[in-house]
């Protein structure tokens, strides 16, 4: 796969404002951001995989500063309790009533640090907010805000002291991907930029809440066209038929794979998603969703590896060619 | 990898080349009836064509097995029985006979008796071999990928066949050779095919259309190239002697002059050697092959043979029992059979070719020519038939006395069949006559010569049995076969004792010749004679009747020996032929036969057609000398053919031909600008971008399985330094990603597309 660094590809004017935002905390990690804000366009979570200091935080906190969005951050620890995530109901003597205190899961914008530290209780209360966008406490089932966007992050599983999510569970995010150490130049940036002050602070809103849900629905309008569809559906499709796979992405994978291709059209300021824009997006969407057999575990097949090998095989739809 | 396989083996190319195997398997049921009786080939043909079908099919062997069953059944009552499949006469007895017949043959395989297997049961497993060999031509094809075995071992069967028996192969071969073409780079497409499949560039095999053209284009022009190409007369000599003498060992050298093979009138001469000429001197339309009998000689002079003419006029010509020249007594058993012969034009014998016993000509069938220019024939009628009975030449006169060239006549004959007994048994004296003329002998012929002849005969006791001996000599002594080379004796030598005890080397002449004078010497009458062998079968004319072909080159000459009571029998002592007279042994007689006679017991149709020779000083065949090459032994026609002039035409066509290959997609891509210039509408957009992929492709930029159009279309911008493609895509994708209209902004697009043909073209 091509790298694409050397290409500016945002055309629509909000995004490629509020992904300057960002970038004035974030150096040289265009191509996440972008990522980022394609999965907050099109609805969707992501989780970062990658060691402590890179930069996660400042991230997504960058992107709900420019979004002037409500923002939260849960530390999962080992004792961390669901209620600590959802927010739990106390008893307030002065009306002699259970009063609801909202857990830090009731934000437009929420860290999810190391959630691979914590129980599968706490994960599984976190990951049903992702997808159902509501929790559940006291036998009541409550709303969260929109728009809702999770960052998660958790520590590469190699580490000691981690509960890894169930594969199950990581077909929740949206996207899953690393940031990464930047260049030395990037870093020697970085320092420049904090040495005052951290740029953090000057981060001002570039949008408001009201102009990502309309965009939201935009993207939703963006035109796919069934040859599209059908190339998502092969190449999920040749996910669940590779031999080195266990288990393959589900149809939730081709979902995801639409919608982000939906977002990330519009990012582009184009109305139609072309067979570039799912290629492009597919190994972020798909690699976390598949299951390796021991077989290819053992010749030290990767996923990234599999999922490259289908989108290389999967021909794009072209001309009369579809006809076929 | 198995499912795709299973797909492909359906695909249109592998259809293709199982048919065109199959052609190749035609070719080999083609020359069958012209070397063996075996009729009906078209059964054959549909037999294969039918097991062919059923195989490609794929139909389970349970099913596909019975089917094969029947078909042959019906192939095997359609042959042997006249009656209708349907009918209870037809297929079920003949299901019943060939169930007996089965039996009755398998008994006969396990006790090894496989000559008396039954006709029927041949034909059944000779229908098994081509419903296996369609199962293996399909394996080969769809399996394994590999049909150049097949088509090797077609171009070594027809090419011996037509190089060892009288099947003409020189359409089959180019036939086989474009078929074969066609197999092989099929066959290689599909491998390429799968090559890309395996790297990920195409999913499925297909026919691809610039292959095709480039194929049959490339075919095309090699057959019309080799066909028209001018070909060297073969270096070798036919191979049938050529084998011979590779197995009997290379000769010494010798000297002599030059002359060219044919049928010469001055034998008082002999020896020298000649180099071989091709022309053809007469056709014979005849039941089976036989030395053609022009007349014989008999006094020999120690350099050549002379005669004594002593004519006879057959005005009637051969009335019944009116012969002027016997061969036989009535005790030969003889079989009637009739002969045309055609001479060539510019050929001009005034006397007749026979082969066996002359009995009548047929008067109506005469057609001739006089040298005299605008002759009325009828002038000439009627003709007058000399009979010399000293030779058996029978020379025609015109009635004014002009020389005749006969053109054209019938004969009738007596084929005759000698009893071996009867040689063995014939004890009588010699006429008076016979011992007269034959058994004359120079009176300078060295003593050796008679020594050994009674070396050689010491063993034997009849006449046939010494005969046969002194035939065998030369060949049970490694005398070789030479055409070049030969001396002529000095005038104090004897032409006989050179060859026997110097040279041991020469052609014809120096066999008959040293075969009569051996044979005289121990007082038996012989007398030389001198004609054509029989030639190449050419054709098959049906009735039992073929076409043969006589040259200059079968010019020969042989021996006929006396037997008293049988008559005058030839003998074949040159080395390489093989006697054209059919023996028969009866049945009660003790089996001790000479072994040196079996090889005489059946007529030989492979007579080679080339070797012989006489030496020919020859005003009668007035053909060009312009085309002959002086000094070299080949006929060299391909010299004419390398005139500076032909040469350079050539030259010049085949750099036209390659011009146009190198640029044959210039040539295509000016035509689809034309095309779309005429038919500039919106919607040939995206048609004109379809086609634009295609010309890429063919270009050798195609496009991978996986990669998109944007990137495709950057790589390609990149390779052709444009901007073009990468617009025109973005045009396409709204199109046809985006469900829009065409933007109807055709101007710039088609310029865009030019600019990307015109690049590719410049490239």
């Amino acid at each position: 796969m091509r790298s694409r660094s050397e290409q500016s590809v945002v055309r629509e004017p909000q995004v490629a404002s509020m992904i300057e935002n960002v970038e004035k905390v974030v150096v040289g990690k265009r191509k996440e951001i972008e990522l980022s804000v394609i999965a907050l366009l099109s609805g969707g979570h992501v989780l970062l995989e990658d060691v402590p200091g890179v930069g996660k935080t400042m991230l997504v906190r960058a992107i709900a500063k420019s979004l002037g969005a409500n923002f939260k951050r849960i530390q999962f620890t080992p004792d961390l309790l669901p209620s600590d995530v959802t927010g739990v109901s106390v008893f307030n003597q002065k009306t002699m009533e259970f009063q609801f205190r909202p857990g830090p899961i009731m934000a437009n914008v929420v860290l999810a640090d190391e959630i691979n530290r914590t129980s599968p209780k706490t994960q599984a209360a976190l990951l049903e907010a992702l997808e159902e966008g509501s929790v559940t406490t006291d036998g009541q089932t409550r709303e969260l805000d929109s728009p809702f966007f999770v960052m998660a992050t958790q520590n590469p599983i190699e580490y000691g002291g981690t509960y890894p999510l169930p594969e199950a569970q990581l077909d929740r995010f949206l996207f899953k991907f690393k940031i990464g150490y930047p260049t030395k130049q990037e870093e020697l940036d970085v320092l420049n930029r904090v040495e005052k002050k951290h740029p953090i602070e000057g981060i001002k809103p570039v949008l408001t809440l009201a102009n990502l849900v309309e965009m939201q629905k935009k993207v939703v309008d963006v035109y796919v066209d069934e040859t599209v569809k059908r190339y998502i559906i092969n190449l999920v499709n040749s996910t669940r038929k590779h031999q080195s796979v266990y288990l393959g992405a589900s149809p939730r994978a081709s979902i995801a794979l639409m919608k982000a291709a939906q977002a990330y059209a519009y990012i582009q300021g184009r109305d139609f998603v072309v067979p570039d824009d799912v290629k492009y997006l597919a190994p972020y969407t798909l690699q976390h969703r598949i299951l390796l057999n021991s077989d290819a575990k053992l010749s030290n097949q990767t996923n990234e590896r599999i999922v490259q090998d289908v989108i290389d095989q999967v021909s794009i739809p072209v001309g009369n060619e579809t006809a076929r | 990898m198995k499912r795709l396989n299973g797909q492909q083996s359906f695909s249109i190319t592998h259809l293709f080349i199982y048919v065109l195997a199959f052609l190749l398997l035609w070719e080999w049921l083609r020359p069958i009836p012209t070397v063996s009786d075996t009729g009906h080939i078209d059964v054959f043909v549909w037999f294969a064509f039918f097991s062919a079908v059923l195989i490609y099919l794929r139909f389970p062997f349970k099913v596909t097995l019975p089917a094969l069953f029947v078909g042959t059944i019906f192939c095997l009552n359609f042959i042997f029985t006249q009656e209708s499949f349907f009918s209870r006469e037809g297929g079920l007895e003949t299901l019943r006979i060939f169930v007996s017949d089965v039996i009755y043959n398998f008994q006969l395989i396990f006790s090894w008796e496989l000559a008396s297997l039954t006709n029927s049961f041949r034909t059944f497993l000779l229908f098994m071999l081509l419903a296996l060999i369609c199962y293996l031509l399909y394996f080969w094809i769809f399996h394994t990928k590999k049909i150049f075995f097949f088509l090797l071992s077609t171009v070594i069967y027809i090419t011996v066949l037509d190089t060892f028996t009288p099947v003409d192969a020189s359409m089959a071969i180019i036939r086989i050779i474009v078929i074969g073409f066609f197999i092989l780079t099929l066959l290689h497409m599909l491998k390429v095919q799968e090559e890309e499949k395996a790297i990920k560039r195409k999913s499925g095999t297909f026919i691809s259309t610039s292959w095709m053209y480039t194929l049959i284009f490339m075919v095309l022009i090699a057959t019309a190239v080799g066909y028209a190409a001018p070909k060297y007369e073969p270096q070798w000599s036919d191979p049938v002697p050529t084998l011979q003498r590779y197995v009997l060992g290379e000769s010494g050298s010798g000297t002599g002059s030059i002359n060219r093979v044919g049928y010469g009138e001055d034998d008082e001469r002999l020896g020298g050697g000649f180099i071989q000429d091709h022309n053809t001197v007469f056709y014979a339309i005849a039941p089976d092959s036989s030395y053609w009998r022009g007349e014989s000689k008999h006094e020999y002079t120690g350099h050549g043979w002379t005669s004594e003419p002593l004519e006879y006029e057959s005005t009637s010509l051969f009335e019944e029992g009116n012969v002027d020249y016997y061969m036989f007594f009535d005790s030969v058993e003889v079989e009637e059979r009739e002969v045309r012969i055609m001479m060539e034009e510019d050929v001009s014998f005034n006397h007749l070719f026979y082969p066996g016993q002359l009995i009548n000509v047929n008067v109506g069938s005469i057609a001739f020519d006089v040298e005299v220019d605008n002759a009325n024939m009828e002038d000439h009628l009627p003709l007058t038939f000399m009979t010399d009975a000293n030779s058996g030449k029978i020379t025609s006169y015109s009635r004014l006395e002009e020389r005749v060239m006969l053109k054209e006549y019938q004969l009738y004959y007596e084929y005759p069949m000698f009893s071996l007994n009867d040689l063995r048994n014939s004890t009588g004296e010699d006429p008076e006559r016979i011992q007269e003329l034959y058994l004359q002998l120079p009176d300078d012929l060295p003593a050796r010569v008679g020594e050994l002849a009674e070396e050689i005969i010491a063993d034997y006791d009849n006449r046939y049995d010494q005969a046969v001996a002194v035939e065998q000599f030369f060949s049970e002594n490694d005398f070789e076969y030479e055409t070049a080379n030969v001396p002529i004796p000095d005038d104090g030598q004897d032409y006989v004792d050179q060859f026997l005890f110097e040279t041991q080397y020469g052609y014809c002449d120096n066999y008959s010749t040293a075969m009569a004078v051996l044979l005289r010497s121990v007082g038996i009458p012989t007398r030389w004679v001198k004609g054509f062998t029989a030639g190449e079968e050419i054709e098959e004319l049906g009735g039992g009747m073929n076409r043969y072909e006589i040259s200059n080159s079968n010019a020969h000459s042989w021996v006929e020996v006396y037997f008293p009571e049988v008559g005058w029998v030839p003998f074949e002592p040159t080395q390489g032929f093989s006697n054209n007279v059919e023996f028969y042994e009866e049945e009660e007689e003790d089996l001790e036969i000479d072994v040196g006679s079996i090889e005489e017991e059946e007529s030989d149709e492979e007579t080679p057609d080339r070797d012989d020779l006489l030496p020919e000083f020859d005003d009668m065949l007035e053909e060009s000398e312009e085309a002959m090459a002086p000094g070299t032994g080949g006929t060299p026609t391909s010299e004419e053919w390398f005139t500076p002039k032909n040469v350079i035409i050539s030259i010049v066509i085949l750099i036209m031909v390659m011009l146009f290959y190198q640029n044959q997609n210039k040539f295509q891509n000016r035509y689809f600008i034309m095309k779309y210039n005429l038919l500039g509408k919106d919607e040939k957009f995206m048609t004109a971008y379809d086609r634009l992929l295609w010309i890429l492709e063919n270009e050798g930029l195609p496009r991978g399985e996986g990669e998109t159009l944007r990137e495709y279309a950057s790589r390609v911008d990149l390779v052709l330094s444009l901007r073009a493609m990468q617009q025109l895509t973005e045009a396409y994708e709204k199109v046809y990603y985006g469900g829009k209209e065409a933007s109807g902004d055709w101007k710039k697009q088609k310029s865009q597309w030019e600019e990307i043909i015109k690049t590719l073209n410049k490239h």
